[in-house]
């Protein structure tokens, strides 16, 4: 530890040809991508939605991708004006929803939904679906864990 | 026409099977992960022998029997895996642009060591023990790297443009 300290000496600046300073730099460069992988689960919530902009979608389902990585449902939306809109929900893949209990006929075309989700950062007619009620009335968690967004179960709390 | 194919791909028992599985996709994917330690891994080592920064006094035509090989068994299990998720996303992955350029650099990439080995590689008797190689083969291995980096890159940009 003495020689990180002492960086004015030449002599201990070379650790058999690699300077003290580029170990530092590689250390901290290996720091930064590990403190990041947590945030790239498969991508994170934050890389295509935004957090700030929570929705609540409730229409007729028209079409589900039961799909890895992530499954899509979308949803006929009858606005005030009666214009219909079709809009697409992300969540987690298959594999995260089943452990959820959501099953892959839990869903069906023709189903009364609502989604409280977050909008897509480029304003298209998309949403992380964060919680969905299912047509039996089960409220279940859309999103996929340790993606960094609203309410995932897998972060923890400040001071928790 | 290529449309057409990545739809039939995607509509195939075997493209849907893999897209709607719970456990094969996540598994072929991190075996696609893990697996560009053998091709990227190995390739990084001959390409730094080329540029004289590692294995210095081992011949390049050493490095090279010795190292290729696992280079050429990384590459098998990155194309099946990699043909496999593309199975799987195929119709998606036609209008990814990210899966587009990903494809380009593998193009150029292939192309790289193709050059390498009917060029300069052919004389290598003659350079085998030098630390620091010709400059073609030292282009050959800095556009090799780059490339690689880029493909990486390219690949993981995939998932942000799946709609």
């Amino acid at each position: 530890m003495e020689a990180f300290y002492d960086l004015s000496t030449p002599e201990s600046l070379v650790m058999e040809g690699i300077t003290m300073k580029t170990k530092i730099s590689l250390g901290s460069f290996l720091l930064a991508v590990l403190l990041t992988i947590p945030l790239l689960a498969h991508h994170s919530f934050s890389a295509e939605f935004d957090g700030t902009k929570p929705i609540q979608l409730k229409g007729t389902v028209t079409r589900i991708d039961w799909a890895n990585p992530h499954v899509y449902f979308y949803i006929d939306i009858k606005g005030a004006d009666g214009k219909v809109e079709n809009w697409g929900c992300e969540t987690a893949g298959p594999g995260g929803l089943l452990r959820r209990g959501w099953k892959r006929d839990s869903l069906k075309v023709g189903d009364e939904v609502t989604v409280n989700g977050y909008r897509a950062k480029d304003g298209s007619k998309l949403a992380d679906a964060r919680h969905i009620t299912l047509p039996d009335g089960r409220r279940i968690f859309g999103g996929t864990p340790g993606d960094g967004g609203p309410d995932d179960p897998s972060a923890k709390k400040p001071g928790a | 026409m290529l449309e057409h194919f990545c739809q039939w791909l995607y509509d195939s028992a075997i493209g849907t099977g893999i897209r709607e599985s719970i456990w094969v996709f996540p598994i072929i994917e991190t075996v696609h992960v893990l697996t560009i330690t053998l091709l990227v891994g190995t390739v990084a080592i001959f390409d730094l022998r080329l540029l004289g920064v590692v294995l210095k006094n081992e011949p390049v035509s050493r490095v090279a029997s010795q190292i290729l090989p696992l280079t050429w068994a990384g590459f098998a299990v990155m194309f099946v895996s990699g043909f496999l998720l593309f199975w799987s996303e195929a119709a998606k992955s036609y209008a990814n642009p990210a899966f587009r350029i990903k494809l380009l650099l593998l193009a150029l990439v292939g192309l790289n060591p193709l050059i390498f080995h009917f060029t300069i590689f052919q004389s290598v008797s003659e350079w085998n023990g030098r630390v620091v190689t010709p400059l073609r083969a030292r282009l050959a291995a800095a556009s090799s790297l780059t490339l690689w980096a880029c493909i990486i890159c390219a690949g993981r940009a995939i998932a942000y443009f799946q709609k």
